[in-house]
């Protein structure tokens, strides 16, 4: 939790104005809203600037709205170890949803980045490695999505799993790990 | 035919030899260390000091090649089946597995995409221990019934002896 | 005629581990597979350098230089035991041995057999 103060709002509002909205204290910590195409930006104004400097990246979670438009949003939890602020970003996307990867302005988003690709399908543009971390290989689907079901697609090994098949991507690159 | 053959094969000679083979199986068990979760935190405080289980000769070796028994503790997801399976692959016989925890028994709680609904699927289990997780002493009782299912297998079923004893 | 007994221990120690593994490979189950032959290795398939037969030759260069220099360590037991009957003569017929195989050693030593890296 940090102490609600200003100065995070007025840094971001000097700068980028409208573009991003404030969403208020909530649960003790600043929550703002991005468009996805200025997430980049955004990030790396906030690691950089020397009031905030926001050097650690506690996580990355991707969300589904399932029946609300648009369906897909990527949460950014940031910390400031010098100056003890948190801060969220939120970033609302379309169905397929894609926004750019962080992975240059903090190493560790690498494998958040990873757990949302697999859990939601959100893709990051710009990942260096962007591969299954959970689920093994050769798994269909994306199973934190509202319309996959929690047991999981009938198959072989899996009697009780819902009848049907898992939806399939075709750009689902696994790598061969040594 | 069948007469014949058990009558070479309950002679004196091969049930005793059978009697005293199980004995000495059955009393120095040695499982290899496997807890995958929260099970093995009970596999680990059955073998220590105060619910001793190193007096039915029961000590943990580090290598299935050197184990007589698995002890499957905890919760077995999809994607590591394969190395279970494998692990109990390279254990020589004879063998046996016990599934400790419901999680090993049947999934457990997890009726999910990610675990396998029991790890009968994949090995031959030959004890279940059912809790969440099971007590210590719920852990021994399932060794003592393996000790039982020992007393009572024929010890000499896939070597040359049997073989011959058999035809 | 005095090491007849040691014929018989030698005789001995062979009679009985043969018979202990006969008996044994008569009691012991036998039911080798594929899976179960494969080196462990936490379960995994194996992988490294190793696994797919690259050894290092340095391994292999050792352990040659160890079996030419043992077996002339092994010829000089007994000749240190007879060393006061052979006199200078074998003294110094020793000294040459030991001479030829240090030119090969250091033939080994300088065209770098006993590097380990690379």
């Amino acid at each position: 939790m940090s102490v609600e103060t200003p100065l995070i709002r007025t840094t971001i509002t000097e700068r980028f104005g409208e573009a991003i909205d404030d969403l208020g204290f909530a649960h003790g910590v600043h929550a703002f809203a991005a468009p996805p195409d200025m997430i980049v930006e955004l990030c790396r104004f906030l690691k950089e600037h020397p009031a905030l400097r926001f050097n650690f990246l506690s996580d990355i979670c991707g969300v589904d709205h399932y029946p609300e438009m648009p369906r897909y949003e990527t949460v950014y939890h940031l910390y400031s170890l010098p100056n003890k602020l948190r801060v969220r970003i939120k970033c609302r996307l379309a169905d397929p949803p894609r926004v750019p990867s962080v992975t240059g302005i903090w190493r560790t988003a690498n494998w958040h980045e990873r757990e949302a690709w697999d859990m939601y399908g959100i893709r990051f543009e710009g990942h260096p490695d962007l591969r299954r971390i959970y689920m093994w290989e050769g798994f269909e689907g994306f199973p934190q999505r509202k319309d996959f079901p929690l047991r999981g697609y009938k198959d072989k090994l899996n009697p009780f799993g819902a009848e049907g098949t898992p939806p399939t991507q075709p750009d689902l690159a696994t790598k061969n790990i040594p | 035919m069948g007469g014949v053959n058990n009558a070479i094969r309950d002679s004196v000679l091969f049930t005793t030899a059978e009697s005293v083979i199980n004995w000495s199986r059955k009393s120095a068990l040695w499982p290899e260390t496997f807890g995958i979760a929260c099970c093995a935190i009970e596999m680990i405080s059955a073998g220590c000091a105060r619910y001793d289980l190193d007096r039915f000769g029961v000590v943990f070796r580090p290598s299935p090649r050197q184990s007589d028994v698995m002890i499957i503790a905890g919760t077995v997801t999809r994607k590591f089946a394969p190395v279970v399976r494998r692990l109990y692959d390279q254990m020589p016989e004879p063998r046996w597995v016990i599934a400790m925890g419901t999680c090993a028994i049947s999934g457990g709680v997890y009726n999910t995409y990610a675990v396998v609904q029991g790890a009968e699927t994949f090995v031959p289990v030959d004890v279940h221990v059912p809790g969440c997780p099971p007590r210590p002493e719920a852990l021994m009782h399932g060794f003592l019934l393996l000790q039982e299912k020992i007393k009572k297998s024929r010890a000499l079923a896939g070597t040359p002896l049997g073989r011959v004893a058999a035809s | 005629m005095e090491f007849l007994p040691v014929l018989f221990m030698v005789a001995g120690v062979v009679l009985v581990t043969g018979a202990t593994l006969f008996v044994s490979s008569l009691l012991r189950p036998s039911n080798p597979y594929p899976e179960k032959n494969m080196p462990y290795e936490c379960g995994m398939d194996p992988a490294g350098d190793a696994a797919g037969g690259r050894f290092r030759v340095q391994f292999f260069v050792l352990a040659i230089l160890l079996v030419v220099f043992d077996v002339e360590t092994m010829f000089l037991f007994p000749w240190a035991v007879v060393l006061k009957d052979i006199g200078l003569v074998g003294y110094v017929e020793m000294f040459v041995f030991i001479v030829l195989l240090l030119v090969g050693f250091a033939y080994a030593w300088l065209k770098g057999a006993l590097e380990w890296e690379a």
